[in-house]
């Protein structure tokens, strides 16, 4: 029996695996960084930790309602627009948790920061995103737009590298790999759609680099909060 | 050569440690030691008393009342994470 059949037999449970590490990760990133964002009230904690968030939403939903994908056309329609929401949304987030300080006054507080006159802009374009997306049956918009926001989040992660104090603050070049991978990741999806007519061993190459990008993140979090 | 401005979060923790060192602190004196202008040091005064990290102490009898602020255990708490959130926001760049 080859790896690939292996897999192939075993897609289901798999998924199921894969789901719930990301979901767990994402958990325990949220509940990290919430109590500092509880003591600090600091806006790129706060929308960092909405990343995860969403992320950790957007793979229960797509566990969930993939359990029960094929009982309709409108079911499997809702199920897309809401993962996709979800997932372009956290992307969202994160690369706002860069940029934020440049967009905000600093002592500017929301009461929510997931309906704020910022936010609102980033949920319309994310909710466009994933009907189109849907209506058209493809992906294509959500790649684009993910495989954007790495990008820009990879060139503010790598300026952050080179102007920060990178020898006392180590996780800055983690932080570089790790967007990077994230944005490998989003072009592999976008190859694998495109030209791979979505071939298991590469779909199963990019939640290898998910699951880096997600494990990498959980040990920054940890290392640098643990006392 | 001008000194680097001050973060929010830095200024925060310059107020909670001056009143951790001196437990009791008159709000003249903090405002003098925070080195803020009278109208940014009462932004920052009401915003730690809404969030609970500090309170203001009144003693003696009406008119001759003497007021001075002292630490919560919730800002007590906060001191102590100040550097881990600090260092968390360098790492992550937010």
């Amino acid at each position: 029996m080859t790896i690939a059949s292996l897999i192939l037999e075993n897609k289901w449970i798999l998924e199921l695996i894969y789901a719930f590490v990301i979901c767990a990760i994402c958990m325990v990133i949220v509940f990290i960084t919430d109590k500092f964002y509880r003591l600090s009230l600091h806006q790129g904690i706060r929308y960092f930790r909405n990343a995860f968030l969403f992320y950790g939403i957007a793979f229960v939903g797509r566990y969930l309602f993939g359990l029960f994908s094929d009982i309709s056309f409108g079911y499997a329609f809702v199920a897309q627009i809401f993962f996709e929401f979800f997932l372009v949304m956290a992307g969202f987030f994160l690369f706002y948790s860069l940029v934020w300080k440049k967009f905000e006054q600093k002592k500017t507080y929301y009461f929510t920061s997931l309906v704020n006159s910022k936010i609102i802009l980033f949920e319309l374009i994310a909710l466009i995103i994933a009907i189109l997306d849907t209506s058209w049956r493809t992906y294509y918009l959500m790649f684009f737009s993910q495989i954007l926001v790495f990008f820009c989040a990879s060139i503010i992660a790598f300026y952050n590298y080179r102007t920060k104090d990178n020898k006392k603050h180590k996780f800055l070049k983690f932080y570089l790999l790790a967007m990077i991978l994230e944005f490998v990741a989003w072009v592999l999806n976008y190859l694998a759609a495109a030209y791979f007519h979505w071939r298991h061993l590469v779909l199963v190459d990019i939640g290898l680099i998910n699951s880096i990008f997600f494990i990498s993140i959980l040990c920054g979090v940890i290392k640098i909060t643990k006392k | 050569m001008t000194a680097k401005k001050r973060e929010r979060l830095d200024v925060i923790k310059d107020i909670l440690q001056t009143i951790k060192d001196n437990r009791q602190i008159k709000p003249t004196r903090l405002l003098y030691a925070s080195n803020l202008s009278p109208q940014m040091f009462k932004g920052y005064v009401q915003e730690l008393m809404e969030k609970k990290f500090i309170k203001l102490d009144i003693d003696g009898k009406e008119g001759k009342e003497k007021k001075s602020f002292s630490l919560t255990p919730k800002g007590q708490s906060f001191l102590q994470e100040y550097k881990v959130i600090e260092n968390f926001i360098e790492n992550f760049g937010l």
